[in-house]
């Protein structure tokens, strides 16, 4: 070739396009004519045109070329027995995994914990999920939500007048139904006959709860039943509890009377099927809502009573439909609070309620510990896919000649990568089938702990479908780098003996820190839940719980109270009674209705308010820092005196001392402050102490008792209360529950979560130390001779346990150093969610520390021990 | 089978690799055809042609000697087999047979 030639060359990228992209044997002549006519192109036409027309005639080979027929190399392979190379995969992957036993089983089940682990969570989430999409329409159904701005605080409400849903009906077009429901919880028990049922949930509601909503109706016309005033409409179960088991048989039950507590007479009108489980609405009884819009006190603008739903059409605009509904409520009543509205999908009611003053009601769950559980089951998942490829990388050399005689024979890289991949997934087909019975373990824990009844679904197709997509991508995560890796080998080199695995080492080593810095979140993680449920059952709440039972009071023995209350006293294990409007636990009447003396313009309270006796206080056993306790013997106690808590006397800028004998206003009463109580938790942690204010009015409605017992008077106040309720009512269940119980049962979600966290932190570490465990052994199979050498240099058994142990060490430790902030931060956005909460302390990290440097030197010195007792010169006698 | 047809650029090709006599490989046959009918020819297609034709058994190839203006690269010369040229005058015959039918001179039509 001469120098003339040379001077032009085409773009070489082209060429290797050209070289990629043609058959071996087409690409010779392809490019000789592409250069014959590059050169001609240059003469012609100068070289940038020249390039630009190689490059395009270049790319039109993209198109498939027919195939040459005869003697072409791919023919031979595309005729090669593809059935008969897979089987020898299998093959030689399943002979391997019974010649290593050990590896084998921490491989498989390490990966099982983690996919059973990561299934169980995937349940979880799904049944969570699932909630309420059940309803045809579910895409179309919104629940109208208020905003209210009260006290310069914004205050979520899900709960709206009334009126409001006839109202939306017909000044929107694009709304085609709505359905209000309210919680009934005045109604009690029902009686038809002898029978006296007191149902859980019993709803008030509209005939268009059946159209909005799938529930059906088993018997009754669903566009007729509720339309008066006086129907009722009563679930399977509680038709069974009713008219007994085969009330079906009986003939038509429709049209009997049931009487309510209060007396009213209710028709039967229809039986509807029980509510799905995954519905957040649940009821046994339905009353109708229009009694309520003839009779009810609270039907009206002022009064937010229900909650209303409302099925848009299918075309709606929706972001629309919010913006025109957001100031709608002004045009029907003088606010006097900012209150705006807005639509919450139905699908987001059960996941998504945060709502303030109780006005939110159903079945909910919370997306918090959604997100909480999702993030543990991918953490475990990847701890166990980690081990996976760890030591499949790590028992690279016992396959390095297989892969080198392979390679020599003729294998192709790719034919490689196909082989290993088929291995690793058939592992985790066995891991999966593994974790299937982990399940059959797991799941009952779960169930007993969430209170859910989760079961494996294995007969639905969408559940089948996401295993065999879960199981090929946890195939593909696990075996992707162990076959690119394995099958990168050099034949000639491998074969010949030679040995390089720095760089596959580094990456081992990034999984393991990267393994233990996860199980380190989770054991962080672990402990301040832990910890901050500990402080928030532990904090001082500002009375005192022990002994303290709340006996709540139905409607028609309130006015008996003052009698009930003296009845009490007189016994000996009954330290005190008081009565009160609330339970401590959870209060929340309160009010803006609130001005005070000094009150600068435009500053305004929201107060919540208690009614109690002055027993309250000895009773509950809170302090007063400044004033007096109510007196019945001052008449203006009873009507215009009032203690205050601290937190209040401070928002007014009072001291504690000045705040005495100031004048305030409540609602429409004008008092002083008599008295300044210290400050008690009467909501829970996740909220601030707020103003809170005390009255004495007698003649206004208490709901309950609170009785303290005596040290060991437990069990006698208890047969006291239950006999002193048989005397005065026979028909609604006594309700008494102890103030520390409830408090407790708060924190139930918290707690639940914080078992479920635990239990799978336990499971991470263990995987991830089955993973060490595997390296371990690993490392020691190949430091054999070193360690050999070693001993008969005069090494002691204690010097080579540590030199074997450091190694893992420092990864442990490295991968502590990189997780601890990320743990702390995280869990510092998790507390901020309480108002009350523990500090993330630096201890915490050091115990942590110390419990995982613990479970690795364990897991690692059993094996460095192994090799260090081991005898010299077994290890060194062979060569 | 049955009876086979050609394409337009088919047939040019074939016509090509025909009156080229021994020299028809691709860059040979794009140039020559480039200049006959002035028209932009992508290589690719000559040799989608050149292969499929000789799929069909109307061409056959040797792989030729090696040429210094082709950076070394052998060419694969294409020659027209006995199908071919049967092929060939067959579609030839058709065409004399209708210009055969069209009166002279011929002139657009007047309606």
């Amino acid at each position: 070739m001469n120098q003339d030639r040379h001077k032009f060359q085409p773009p070489s990228w082209i060429d290797k396009f050209l070289q990629w992209q043609l058959p071996e044997d087409q690409f010779e002549e392809v490019q000789g004519d592409m250069l014959e006519l590059y050169v001609h192109w240059v003469e012609e036409k100068g070289e940038r045109t020249a390039n630009w027309l190689y490059f395009l005639n270049a790319f039109t080979f993209l198109r498939p070329l027919p195939k040459r027929k005869p003697f072409s190399k791919i023919n031979h392979y595309s005729q090669a027995n593809t059935s008969h190379m897979i089987a020898n995969y299998l093959k030689v992957g399943f002979r391997n995994l019974i010649r290593q036993k050990a590896y084998s089983c921490i491989n498989i089940g390490g990966l099982s914990i983690g996919l059973a682990c990561c299934i169980t969570i995937g349940l979880y989430i799904w049944d969570e999920y699932k909630f309420d999409r059940f309803h045809t329409n579910y895409r179309h159904i919104y629940r109208v939500v208020e905003q209210q701005t009260q006290a310069g605080t914004l205050y979520d409400v899900a709960s709206t007048p009334g009126p409001l849903a006839p109202s939306l009906k017909t000044d929107f077009a694009e709304i085609q139904q709505t359905c209000r429901i309210s919680e009934a919880w005045w109604a009690g028990n029902l009686q038809t006959g002898e029978k006296v049922i007191e149902p859980e949930n019993i709803l008030v509601t509209d005939n268009s709860f059946f159209q909005v909503f799938d529930f059906k109706l088993i018997q009754g016309n669903p566009q007729k039943v509720l339309l008066h005033p006086d129907e009722v409409v009563i679930s399977e179960t509680l038709a069974q509890k009713f008219f007994r088991e085969n009330w079906m048989q009986a003939g038509n039950i429709l049209g009997r009377q049931i009487k309510l507590k209060d007396g009213r007479l209710l028709t039967l009108s229809g039986v509807a099927e029980n509510p799905p489980l995954h519905s957040q609405i649940q009821f046994d009884v339905l009353l109708s809502c229009r009694y309520d819009e003839l009779h009810s006190d609270n039907y009206k603008w002022q009064s937010n009573d229900y909650q209303t739903y409302v099925l848009v059409s299918q075309d709606a605009d929706v972001a629309a439909l919010k913006e025109k509904l957001k100031n709608y409520l002004q045009k029907h009543i003088k606010l006097t609070n900012a209150t705006t509205l807005s639509l919450q999908p139905l699908s987001a009611i059960y996941l998504y309620s945060d709502f303030d003053f109780h006005t939110d009601w159903g079945k909910r769950g919370n997306i918090t510990y959604v997100r909480v559980f999702m993030a543990v089951g991918t953490i475990i998942l990847l701890i166990a896919v980690f081990n996976f490829i760890n030591l499949s990388t790590a028992r690279a050399m016992s396959r390095a000649k297989e892969v080198g005689v392979r390679k020599a024979i003729g294998a192709l890289r790719k034919q490689l990568i196909v082989q290993f991949l088929s291995e690793a997934s058939s592992m985790t087909v066995i891991a999966v089938m593994l974790s299937f019975l982990l399940l059959q373990l797991f799941l009952p824990i779960l169930n007993e702990i969430a209170g859910k009844s989760l079961a494996v679904p294995f007969t639905d197709p969408a559940f089948v479908f996401a295993l065999l997509g879960f199981t090929l991508l946890v195939s593909l995560l696990a075996g992707i780098y162990p076959a690119l890796y394995l099958s990168h080998f050099n034949p000639a080199k491998v074969l010949k003996g030679f040995q390089s695995q720095q760089s596959a080492q580094f990456f081992r080593q990034s999984l393991v820190v990267s393994q233990f810095a996860l199980s380190v979140i989770l054991i962080t993680g672990t402990i301040v839940i832990y910890k901050q449920l500990a402080f928030m059952q532990n904090k001082n709440l500002g009375f005192d719980k022990s002994q303290l039972l709340h006996v709540y009071l139905p409607e028609e023995l309130r006015n008996k109270a003052s009698v009930i209350k003296t009845d009490l006293e007189k016994l000996p294990s009954i330290a005190g009674v008081a009565s009160t409007s609330g339970n401590l636990v959870d209060v929340n009447q309160s009010t803006t209705h609130f001005t005070w003396e000094t009150q600068p313009p435009g500053a305004s309270i929201l107060i919540t308010h208690l009614n109690i006796d002055p027993d309250f206080l000895t009773t509950t056993g809170m302090r007063l820092l400044a004033g007096r306790n109510f007196n019945p013997a001052i008449t203006t106690d009873t009507s215009s005196a009032f203690i205050i808590n601290e937190i209040a006397a401070r928002q007014m800028s009072w001291t504690i001392e000045e705040a005495i004998g100031k004048k305030i206003r409540f609602w429409d009463v004008e008092g002083t402050v008599i008295g300044v109580v210290n400050d008690f938790h009467y909501r829970p942690m996740t909220t601030a102490i707020a103003p809170l204010l005390f009255r004495y009015w007698p003649k206004e409605s208490i709901s309950g008792l609170f009785v303290k017992a005596k040290p060991n008077g437990v069990k006698e106040t208890i047969s006291a209360i239950e006999q002193v309720h048989k005397r005065y009512n026979v028909l609604a269940t006594l309700d008494y529950q102890f103030v520390d119980q409830m408090l407790e049962k708060q924190y139930r979600t918290e707690q639940n979560t914080a078992r479920i966290v635990f239990y799978f932190s336990i499971l991470a570490i263990m995987v991830s130390c089955l993973g060490l465990f595997g390296l371990a052994t690993h490392t020691a199979e190949r430091r054999t001779k070193e360690i050999g050498v070693r001993k008969i240099l005069g090494a002691s058994v204690a010097h080579i346990v540590l030199l074997f142990s450091s190694d893992f060490l420092k990864l442990v430790l490295i991968s502590f150093v990189i997780s601890s902030p990320i743990a702390w931060y995280a869990l510092h956005r998790w507390l901020q969610d309480f108002a009350y909460s523990i500090r993330v302390e630096w201890w915490i990290f050091i115990v942590t520390g110390v419990l995982v440097v613990t479970i690795t030197s364990l897991t690692v010195s059993f094996q460095a021990i192994k090799a260090a007792i081991a005898n010299p010169v077994k290890s060194l006698r062979n060569e | 089978m049955g009876k086979l047809y050609l394409g337009e650029f088919e047939e040019l090709v074939l016509l090509t690799v025909a009156h080229l006599q021994g020299e028809a490989y691709g860059a040979a046959i794009m140039q020559d055809i480039q200049q006959r009918t002035g028209r932009m020819v992508i290589l690719s297609a000559v040799h989608v042609v050149l292969y499929r034709l000789e799929e069909k058994g109307l061409v056959t190839s040797v792989v030729g000697g090696v040429t210094a203006e082709r950076g070394g690269r052998r060419k694969r010369i294409f020659t027209i087999s006995a199908y071919g040229i049967t092929i060939l005058s067959e579609i030839r015959q058709v065409r004399e047979e209708l210009w055969q039918l069209i009166p002279k001179p011929l002139r657009p039509s007047t309606l």
